[in-house]
C-alpha cells in the first residue's frame, strides 16, 4: 500500500515538475502537460490529424503481419536447428553472431529493397521479432529432459505424440516467453522503421508533427503510440498467463 | 560431431550462398539497382573504403563515450536502487517500463533539444545502453546472499565497505553480462540517431547511400558495420571468459 502510494506520488511529482519546467522554457521545444491535454483531445476528436484511425490501423496491420511471419519462420528455423545436430551446431553460432549486430544496420538496405511503404517496416519488424522466437525454441529444446523422451518412446509413443505430449509442454514456458519478447521487438521494429522513413502510419504522423515543430501534437501522437505498444504487451501477457495455466493443469 | 564437419558446413554454406547470389545477379533475375552481385559489393569496398572507415571511426568514438557513460550510470543506479528496499519497490515498474518502451518515440524531442551532431547521438546511445545494464544489476543486487550482508554488518563493516567489498564483487557476473548486452544497445542507439538526424557517422553514410540508390556501396558499408560489431562482441566475450576463469 505504502509502495503504491509512493509510486503515485512520484508520478504526480514528475508531472508537476514537467509542468513547471515546460512553462518556463521555450514553447517550441517543451510542452507542459496542461498543453498536451488539449492537443490530445484535438487528436482524438480527429481535428488535428483526421487520418489518425487509418494510421493506427496501418501500423497495427504492419505489426500483425511482421509478427505472424516472425512466429512462423522463427518456429520453423528453431525446430530445424534444434532437431538436427549438424545443422544446429553449424548455423546456431552464425545466427548468434548475427544477433550481435545492432539490427538497425539492416534497415537502410531493407528500405532500399522494399521501398518507403509498409513492406520495409514489416520486413524490419519481422527481422527483430524472428530472433527471440528462434532462440527461445532452441533454448526450450535444450530444456527438455531426454529421459522423458526416452521413456515415452519406450512405452511406444510415436514421434508426433512425443512432440505434442512431452516436448511442447516441457518447453512451453521458455517458448511463450520468447513469443512475448518477439512481439515486443516486432512492435519496436515497425515503429523504428516508420520513424526512420515512411509516408503513412503513426511514425509518419510523428515525423510530420515534429518537423513542423507542433510539439504538443507530437507528444499527443507519442502517447497514442505508447497505448498501442502497452496494449500489445498486455495482450501478450494475458496469453502468456493462459498458456502457463494450461500447462500446469 | 567433429569440429571439422561443422566448420566445413559453415564455410561451404557461406560460399554456396555467395555463389548463388552472384549467379542470380549475373543472370539478371534480380534488379542490380536493389540487389548488387557480391563482386560489385567487393568493388564498392574500394570506392568507399576510406570515407567509410572514417565514418566508422566517428560512430565507434561516439559509441565508446556512450558505452562508458551507460556502464557507469547503469551500474551506479542499479546498485543504488537495487540495494535500498523501498527505492527498489517503488522504482522497479518505472525502470521496467522505461526499458521496454520504444525509446525512438522520444528521439525527435531529443534532437529538438540537443540539435544535430554528436551530443544527441551520445545521449541517445547512453540512454539505450543504460537500462539493460541497470535492470541486470538491480536484479543481481536483489539476489545477493543475505547472509553475506549480515555477516559483514555484524563484523562491523561500514556502508562503504559493504558496497565496495561485498555487493560489488558479488554482482560482477551480472555487470559483465550487462556490459556485453549494453555495447550492442549503445551502438544501435548511436546508429539510429545518425540515420534519423545525422551529419556524420556510419548511420548517416548508410541512409544517404540508401537514399541515393547506391546499393553496392550500401551493402559494403552494412557489411563493414556488422563485421565491426561482431568483432567487438566476440572480443568482449573473450575478455569475459578470461575474467571468469581468473575468478575461478
Amino acid at each position: 500500500m505504502r509502495v503504491v502510494a509512493a509510486r503515485g506520488a512520484l508520478l504526480v511529482a514528475l508531472l508537476v515538475l514537467w509542468e513547471i519546467v515546460g512553462r518556463a522554457s521555450n514553447p517550441l521545444l517543451s510542452v507542459p502537460p496542461s498543453a498536451v491535454l488539449p492537443a490530445l483531445r484535438d487528436l482524438l476528436l480527429l481535428r488535428s490529424y483526421p487520418d489518425l484511425p487509418a494510421s493506427v490501423l496501418l501500423t497495427l496491420r504492419e505489426i500483425a503481419v511482421a509478427y505472424g511471419l516472425a512466429v512462423v519462420v522463427g518456429l520453423a528455423c528453431g525446430f530445424a536447428l534444434g532437431f538436427n545436430r549438424l545443422i544446429g551446431s553449424a548455423y546456431g553460432p552464425m545466427l548468434a553472431a548475427l544477433y550481435a549486430v545492432p539490427a538497425v544496420v539492416w534497415y537502410p538496405s531493407l528500405m532500399l529493397f522494399f521501398g518507403l511503404d509498409a513492406a520495409s517496416k514489416i520486413a524490419f519488424g519481422f527481422l527483430l521479432g524472428f530472433f527471440p522466437v528462434t532462440l527461445a525454441v532452441l533454448a526450450g529444446i535444450r530444456q527438455v529432459n531426454p529421459h522423458l523422451v526416452t521413456v515415452a518412446r519406450a512405452y511406444g509413443a510415436g514421434p508426433l505424440s512425443v512432440f505434442g505430449r512431452v516436448m511442447v509442454p516441457a518447453m512451453l514456458f521458455t517458448l511463450v516467453a520468447g513469443l512475448r519478447t518477439g512481439l515486443a521487438l516486432a512492435v519496436i521494429g515497425v515503429i523504428v522503421g516508420e520513424i526512420l522513413g515512411s509516408k503513412r502510419g503513426m511514425g509518419a504522423l510523428i515525423n510530420h508533427a515534429y518537423g513542423l515543430l507542433r510539439t504538443a501534437d507530437y507528444v499527443a501522437l507519442v502517447l497514442v503510440t505508447l497505448v498501442l505498444v502497452v496494449g500489445s504487451d498486455v495482450v501478450a501477457s494475458l496469453a502468456e498467463r493462459r498458456a502457463r495455466k494450461w500447462s500446469e493443469s | 560431431m567433429s569440429r571439422l564437419r561443422v566448420h566445413g558446413l559453415q564455410v561451404l554454406s557461406v560460399l554456396a550462398a555467395l555463389a548463388l547470389w552472384e549467379g542470380v545477379a549475373r543472370a539478371g533475375w534480380v534488379d542490380p539497382l536493389f540487389v548488387p552481385a557480391p563482386s560489385s559489393v567487393g568493388a564498392a569496398f574500394r570506392t568507399i573504403g576510406g570515407a567509410a572507415l572514417a565514418a566508422l571511426g566517428d560512430t565507434l568514438g561516439k559509441t565508446a563515450i556512450a558505452y562508458v557513460l551507460a556502464v557507469i550510470l547503469g551500474v551506479g543506479a542499479g546498485l543504488a536502487v537495487g540495494s535500498v528496499r523501498l527505492l527498489r519497490d517503488v522504482l522497479n515498474p518505472f525502470v521496467i517500463a522505461l526499458y521496454g518502451i520504444p525509446k525512438i518515440l522520444v528521439l525527435p524531442w531529443i534532437v529538438l533539444l540537443l540539435g544535430y551532431g554528436t551530443a544527441p547521438a551520445v545521449f541517445y546511445g547512453t540512454v539505450h545502453g543504460l537500462f539493460p545494464v541497470m535492470v541486470l544489476v538491480m536484479g543481481a543486487v536483489r539476489d545477493v546472499d543475505r547472509t553475506l550482508v549480515t555477516v559483514a554488518r555484524s563484523y562491523g563493516a561500514t556502508t562503504w565497505q559493504l558496497y565496495w567489498k561485498v555487493l560489488l564483487p558479488a554482482i560482477v557476473p551480472s555487470v559483465l553480462a550487462g556490459m556485453r548486452l549494453g555495447i550492442v544497445f549503445c551502438l544501435l542507439g548511436v546508429l539510429v540517431v545518425e540515420m534519423f538526424a545525422g551529419v556524420r557517422g556510419m548511420g548517416y553514410v548508410m541512409s544517404s547511400l540508401a537514399n541515393g540508390f547506391r546499393a553496392p556501396e550500401l551493402f559494403a558499408a552494412t557489411g563493414l558495420v556488422s563485421a565491426a560489431s561482431i568483432a567487438i562482441v566476440l572480443g568482449l566475450d573473450h575478455v569475459n571468459e578470461r575474467l571468469s576463469r581468473w575468478r575461478g
